[in-house]
């Protein structure tokens, strides 16, 4: 089903890329420089280095089992009826983590930030109708969108960046290291949990990646590293700029950094380069968490065709987004006690446990 | 102009077009040994349409020895000079005599004789049916019926009235070739093998449709267009089934690969440059008769905001001028939207003085700006679509009325502001940058959905209508090759002439996607200075 379609390692790159950036950008600095103060920057590069320990997990996992998404793996790891027990109970609960948690950030988002007045069920559905568009369309048309789209967000990033930096104090990050280094554990563990983890889904997909020349594992290692520099540079702008106290207590510290930007009295209030980019790549994160949910179901179930899954999905995406978090306190203390234990879960312990198993059978057919 | 025979008029030659429906059945009959009864049989069959003419003579010796021989033409579809030739190379001939006098074997073998000895023409072919005979008469050649014989000659006279090669009205290019093509197959093919003089430029003809019967040429240069391509715009020209092709917009119709989308996936030009530099880089052209507009397949979305003069230009030129073009393309989707979205949700993205002055001028407008946009874009689409169908003599007055009385009137009476004037201008000029005529429209035309989602969800809105846009336009395809190829899929080797225009001696392969045999172009180096 899924062999017939073929997108490059380039973009694959690319969708790993956003979809690394995807909620983070907007979200993380706030979450990271709450931990870890003003060295939240070293707590997201400790961050990425642990990060590259899991990616490299995934990327063995997938050099294991050539040309098999997630769920055919724990089918023949696991057997046909636990393994597919497993994988239910790991797409139901990610639909639940992921797409509809982002939509919800989304919605959220908007009408606090942008449009107080608009009903948020109109705002969930016109985005979810764009992301149905996406996976109804396939994995080909949506990699071909995110490569056109891509340098545009490269421009407007870098633009963004340079614009920022007038506003950077370097002092902010000063004094380095101030409680020892027993803040930077958690602080890392958050940002591993909110740009990596996450990543495991990316093993549905893998399979459609033309990997006549290797590179599909390559692809998955760069487009992550790429996506959580990006985050790192921001984060770090970010408490340049605000110094880490008004970061931690700002809900979107890096739209707030957007309307600081003030360029001879005329280019000024560019929240929409920051808005922009973050619906663009919340947008793949999304698509592409929904492309793999279908395709996971699809293969559960044994159906020849994913499509038929897409409208009844859609639909409840756009339900569950609405009542995933009820209010803002709820959703905070979901964040820091439930997400971090179950994306350690399906992203650490799951490709963990299942490599274990599948070494162990290669020790068993050699023995 | 070359020939004092009139026009012909389509409305005249519906009747025997027609006819041809009842006719097909019986057509396929074989030629009958009688003359008369085949004359009267395509007397009756044509039903004395007045245009066919028939002449009747004989040839050879005395009265009642001779051999009726039947001439058939239609008028004006013929060059008479033509006609007269042939009539007196028939009868004026004293060594054809003779041999019909002397030889009692050269009456059964006066196909042969004719064809090779009397006729100096240079397009002769045996007819034996009357479905060959209808069909080489309606297209313009002259047929001669021998008594006695189940069998006779088509000879080529066609020569009517046609447009001469004029400068294209649609592209005008400042620097570049004037001639543009007609609405003559042949004059069009002979424009483009007047450009390419390679042996591997084929041609592949067929007729395609029931009544009209139209000539369809497929053009290609063996060896640098891609086979499969090639197989494909035929079993697709052969899939169709029509009665009629009147202008190749009903080709490029039924052989397109999607339907619903407002982007042409066909590429159609005036200019035989064009299709030249499109047949060098591997691609198909389909020339339709009766039409001045070739079509080109494959078309990715990027050739539609080429310019052949971008590469008769300098190179550093064209780019800026491309640049622009897509520069076009954004302002020509987004400004009215853009308009909408600030003043009705992110005023604060406007410096202060701006939207002081701004709010100043909107005071007095009754309407939301939506509202207001949207009356002023449909305003001027419907002046547009006058300015084209209205007769040119009262362009002056539509102008006098669009731009007084509509701009500003409209603001002085404070139906709408001046700002909106000036967004509904830069608009529809940049709409006007692209090259294109067809994606400029389709352009056009989305930026109503955009102004619906910019007035109901502000700038979350646009971003989102335009995902979907680029979502939709990547999931077109045009010949199997992805429409915004090489952007999305990205190919770096096609990326000298995309949205840039390099030096031409950095543009030495042709596009990858297309053709994987031949792709090298040139091995051209940079050029030097002879002292060097």
């Amino acid at each position: 089903m899924l062999n017939k379609v073929k997108i490059s390692s380039r973009q694959f790159t690319i969708l790993t890329t956003l979809f690394t950036i995807g909620s983070a950008i907007l979200v993380v600095p706030s979450g990271i420089a709450a931990l870890a103060k003003q060295d939240a920057w070293i707590a997201a590069l400790a961050g990425l280095a642990a990060g590259v320990i899991i990616i490299s997990m995934h990327i063995l996992l997938a050099k294991q089992h050539p040309g098999k998404t997630l769920v055919e793996m724990l089918d023949t790891l696991l057997g046909k009826w636990l393994g597919r027990t497993v994988a239910l109970v790991f797409i139901a609960t990610l639909f639940l983590c992921g797409p509809s948690a982002v939509l919800n950030i989304l919605s959220n988002f908007l009408t606090t930030q942008m449009m107080p007045e608009t009903p948020i069920q109109s705002l969930n559905i016109l985005f979810a109708v764009i992301v149905l568009m996406g996976v109804y369309l396939g994995i080909e048309t949506f990699s071909r969108s995110a490569e056109l789209i891509f340098p545009w967000i490269a421009l407007l990033y870098i633009a963004f960046i340079v614009l920022v930096s007038f506003d950077v104090k370097p002092t902010n990050l000063l004094p380095v290291l101030e409680n020892g280094m027993r803040p930077i554990w958690p602080a890392a563990l958050s940002f591993v949990c909110t740009a990596f983890l996450p990543n495991i889904i990316l093993l549905m997909i893998i399979p459609s990646v033309d990997n006549r020349r290797n590179e599909a594992g390559r692809a998955l290692l760069i487009g992550g590293i790429i996506g959580s520099v990006v985050t790192i540079v921001i984060i770090t702008i970010t408490i340049m700029v605000f110094g880490p106290e008004f970061t931690a207590r700002s809900m979107y510290p890096t739209y707030a950094l957007a309307r600081k930007i003030s360029i001879g009295n005329f280019l000024q209030r560019l929240e929409a380069i920051m808005a922009t980019i973050w619906f663009i790549s919340l947008y793949f994160r999304m698509t592409i968490y929904m492309y793999a949910i279908s395709i996971a179901l699809a293969q559960i179930f044994n159906l020849k065709e994913y499509r038929p899954l897409v409208l009844p999905l859609g639909m409840l995406l756009v339900v569950m987004s609405v009542i995933v978090y009820p209010n803002i306190t709820y959703q905070n203390s979901w964040d820091t006690r439930t997400w971090i234990p179950y994306t350690l879960v399906i992203g650490f312990i799951l490709p963990l446990l299942m490599l274990c198993l599948s070494g162990f059978r290669n020790l068993n057919k050699q023995g | 102009m070359r020939y004092r025979t009139p026009p012909i008029d389509k409305t005249k030659q519906a009747p025997t077009a027609d006819a041809g429906i009842t006719r097909n059945a019986q057509s396929r009959q074989p030629l009958s040994v009688s003359l008369n009864d085949n004359i009267k049989q395509v007397k009756q069959a044509l039903g004395n349409s007045t245009d066919i003419i028939i002449k009747e003579i004989t040839i050879g010796p005395g009265p009642g020895g001779g051999l009726p021989i039947a001439i058939l033409y239609t008028d004006g579809l013929v060059d008479k000079q033509v006609i007269i030739g042939l009539m007196e190379s028939l009868m004026m001939d004293t060594a054809l005599t003779k041999r019909l006098e002397q030889d009692s074997a050269a009456r059964a073998n006066i196909v042969q004789i004719l064809k090779s000895d009397v006729l100096k023409n240079a397009e002769i072919q045996e007819v034996t049916n009357f479905e060959a005979l209808y069909n080489a008469m309606l297209s313009g050649d002259c047929v001669f019926l021998i008594d006695g014989l189940p069998q006779g000659l088509s000879a080529g006279a066609r020569g009517w009235t046609d447009r001469g090669v004029a400068e294209p009205g649609t592209e005008n290019v400042v620097r570049g070739p004037r001639e543009g093509f007609t609405e003559t197959l042949r004059t069009n093919t002979s424009l483009i093998r007047r450009k390419i003089k390679d042996p591997n430029l084929w041609v592949e003809t067929k007729q395609i449709g029931r009544v009209t019967r139209t000539d369809i040429a497929v053009m290609y240069i063996k060896h640098i267009a891609n086979d499969g391509i090639v197989k494909e715009v035929n079993a697709r020209l052969d899939r169709i089934d029509i009665d009629g092709i009147l202008e190749s917009g009903y080709i490029e119709e039924l052989i397109q690969d999607a339907t619903f989308t407002p982007f042409p996936t066909l590429y159609s030009t005036e200019r035989p440059d064009v299709i030249a530099a499109e047949l060098l880089e591997g691609k198909v052209a389909i020339l339709v008769d009766g039409t001045p507009f070739v079509l080109i397949a494959p078309a990715p979305f990027v050739s539609f905001l080429h310019s052949a003069e971008d590469y008769y230009q300098r190179a550093d030129i064209s780019s800026f001028i491309r640049i622009l073009r897509y520069v076009g393309i954004f302002i020509s989707v987004l400004a009215p939207s853009l308009y909408v979205a600030i003043t009705t949700f992110h005023q604060e993205m406007l410096p202060t003085e701006l939207l002081i002055g701004l709010a100043a001028q909107r005071e007095r407008v009754p309407f939301p700006a939506f509202i207001e946009a949207l009356m002023m874009e449909i305003t001027f689409e419907i002046l547009r679509e006058a300015g084209i169908r209205m007769p040119k003599s009262i362009g002056s007055a539509v102008s006098i009325v669009g731009t007084l009385v509509i701009g500003q009137a409209a603001v002085e009476a404070g139906i709408i502001s001046a700002v909106m004037v000036i967004v509904v201008s830069i608009t529809a000029i940049s709409s006007f940058v692209m090259p294109a005529y067809n994606v400029s429209i389709a352009f056009r035309m989305l930026r109503f959905p955009l102004m619906v989602l910019a007035a109901s969800f502000g700038l979350f809105g646009i971003i989102v209508g335009i995902i979907a846009l680029i979502l939709h336009m990547c999931s077109l395809r045009t010949f199997g090759i992805p429409y915004m190829s090489p952007l999305g899929p990205l190919v770096p080797s096609d990326l000298k002439d995309t949205i840039l225009r390099l030096p031409h001696w950095m543009l030495n392969t042709r596009p990858r996607l297309l053709n994987q045999q031949n792709t090298t172009r040139s091995k051209q180096t940079p050029p030097k200075k002879s002292n060097e």
